[in-house]
């Protein structure tokens, strides 16, 4: 019994020691990167649309469009979700494309945390700058009662300064898991990016008609 | 530990024919050598069993939609969020011998050293597990298995391939989860202790707590995808790529430099 507390103290030590290593120092006060300061208002504002309450869905939609079309490239990441198949589609068909793809990205993530009435909380956590082939922001979400998420936003630099290029979320990027499901229901359609348009065209209907419905 | 759970080979051996019978249900054809970015796309997919997987993967989906998933809806009704908060604490406890032999195996001694610590202070402060203190006292929880370890040591994952109730999953990781059934050292005491029945009580109480905390997320993927299985399956790959690595793979992301990213908010 008498040797219980040494050990328990020694226990804490040894936790410390271990611990402290994964704590960043928060003292620096260095300036902030422009890029980490673009990603905290993004995801600030991107949160507050998903979690607001009593926003109705066609609301929260618009203000998901314009948060995408302006902070996000849809057209470059369209681009490399079609992959192979973007140089043999028309034009019209790479613009139907285009357009089907923002309905599909602005509705899957508008109602994506629609019921989430917790806390969210966003900490950017680290940047890697790779120059010409942009930037990476890795942030952390932790939530009420949760295993905190992993999120690595790809940046390329524009004129006036950033645009996502892809999301990183626990190691499965958007683009690529966008890519490998476009790419498979292409091949079902024997090859025919008609096949995956009508298959979009399909799926927006449906996503719009039950996000129209009333809940609640 | 000698002949323990005599039934489980019976399951290996139907689960054995099952994979047979898909088998010579057919493999996908692959594209033509003249078609090289479609070569490229087929070895990155990595699926040359596509049309038996799928097969599984809509039994599977059968399955779950009438019986699984509505066994975790009971679930998360019946039990409020706190209980379910306990029982996963408690689950996760109890892997921590698995967890610690596998960070041991993977070379990463810190980790073990963690888990050590997690499984320390949870068994006895935490209440046998109920309740995870360790992560409030700031010792994060991390998961590995033994078909993580495997891939650590450069074993190849194989093509994919979907488990009969199991699911997503490879050669590799299903090697991996057989060697957990049979040398989990929790399971292996209570089966000496006599409680023969435990390790299926604690899988069928594992499988719950999962299939519940996916509920939303699955619901999410099912709604907005226009191919499930193909959605799942890149998800999959691409987050087991990632446990992998535990987060090497952004190694030269952390920490923030010269800037105080970790300070931001």
């Amino acid at each position: 019994m008498i040797s219980r507390r040494p050990f328990l103290l020694a226990a804490l030590g040894g936790i410390s020691l271990l611990v402290a290593p994964l704590r960043f120092a928060a003292a620096d006060t260095a300036p902030i990167d422009p890029a980490i300061v673009f990603v905290n208002r993004l995801a600030d504002t991107a949160m507050q649309t998903m979690v607001g309450k009593g926003v109705p869905d066609s609301e929260r939609a618009a203000r998901f469009r314009t948060l995408f079309t302006t902070e996000v490239d849809l057209a470059e990441i369209g681009r490399r979700v079609l992959g192979r198949y973007w140089r043999s589609a028309t034009p019209e068909q790479q613009q139907d494309f285009l357009r089907l793809f923002e309905d599909i990205v602005v509705l899957t993530w508008s109602t994506r945390f629609k019921d989430y009435g917790g806390d969210l909380r966003h900490t950017v956590i680290g940047l890697v700058d790779d120059g010409e082939r942009g930037l990476t922001v890795t942030s952390r979400v932790e939530r009420d009662r949760q295993q905190p998420i992993t999120l690595q936003w790809r940046l390329k630099r524009t004129e006036g300064g950033f645009r996502v290029v892809d999301l990183i979320v626990e190691g499965s990027s958007m683009a690529v898991t966008y890519q490998s499901e476009y790419a498979s229901v292409i091949r079902a359609n024997g090859d025919r990016i008609d096949g995956l348009l009508s298959a979009l065209r399909n799926k927006v209907a449906d996503l719009q008609s039950s996000s129209a419905a009333p809940r609640n | 530990m000698t002949a323990r759970r005599p039934s489980h080979s019976t399951a290996a051996r139907i689960a054995g024919s099952i994979i047979a019978l898909g088998l010579l249900a057919g493999c996908a054809t692959p594209p033509p050598d003249s078609d090289p970015e479609a070569v490229a796309e087929w070895e990155q997919v990595n699926d040359p069993l596509e049309p038996m997987n799928r097969e599984i993967f809509a039994f599977n989906d059968f399955l779950d939609t009438y019986a699984i998933r509505p066994a975790a809806e009971g679930y998360r009704t019946v039990v409020p969020q706190f209980g379910r908060d306990r029982i996963h604490d408690a689950l996760q406890n109890l892997k921590s011998p698995l967890v610690f032999a596998n960070d041991l195996l993977q070379g990463e001694p810190d980790r073990a050293v963690q888990t050590f610590f997690r499984a320390a202070f949870n068994t006895t402060f935490g209440l046998l597990g109920f309740i995870d203190i360790a992560t409030e006292a700031g010792i994060p929880a991390h998961e590995e298995d033994f078909g993580q370890t495997l891939a650590v040591w450069g074993v190849g994952e194989g093509p994919y391939l979907v488990l009969p109730l199991f699911g997503p999953s490879n050669p590799r990781d299903a090697f991996g989860t057989a060697v957990e059934w049979y040398g989990d050292p929790v399971d292996i005491v209570m089966v000496n202790m006599g409680y023969e029945w435990a390790p299926w009580a604690r899988s069928g109480v594992s499988g719950l707590d999962r299939r519940e905390r996916l509920i939303d997320t699955l619901d999410d993927v099912k709604r907005t995808s226009l191919d499930y299985y193909a959605s799942l399956r890149s998800l999959y790959r691409q987050n087991r790529a990632s446990e992998i690595a535990n987060g090497h793979d952004r190694s030269p992301l952390t920490p923030a430099p010269s800037s105080s990213g970790a300070a931001v908010r």
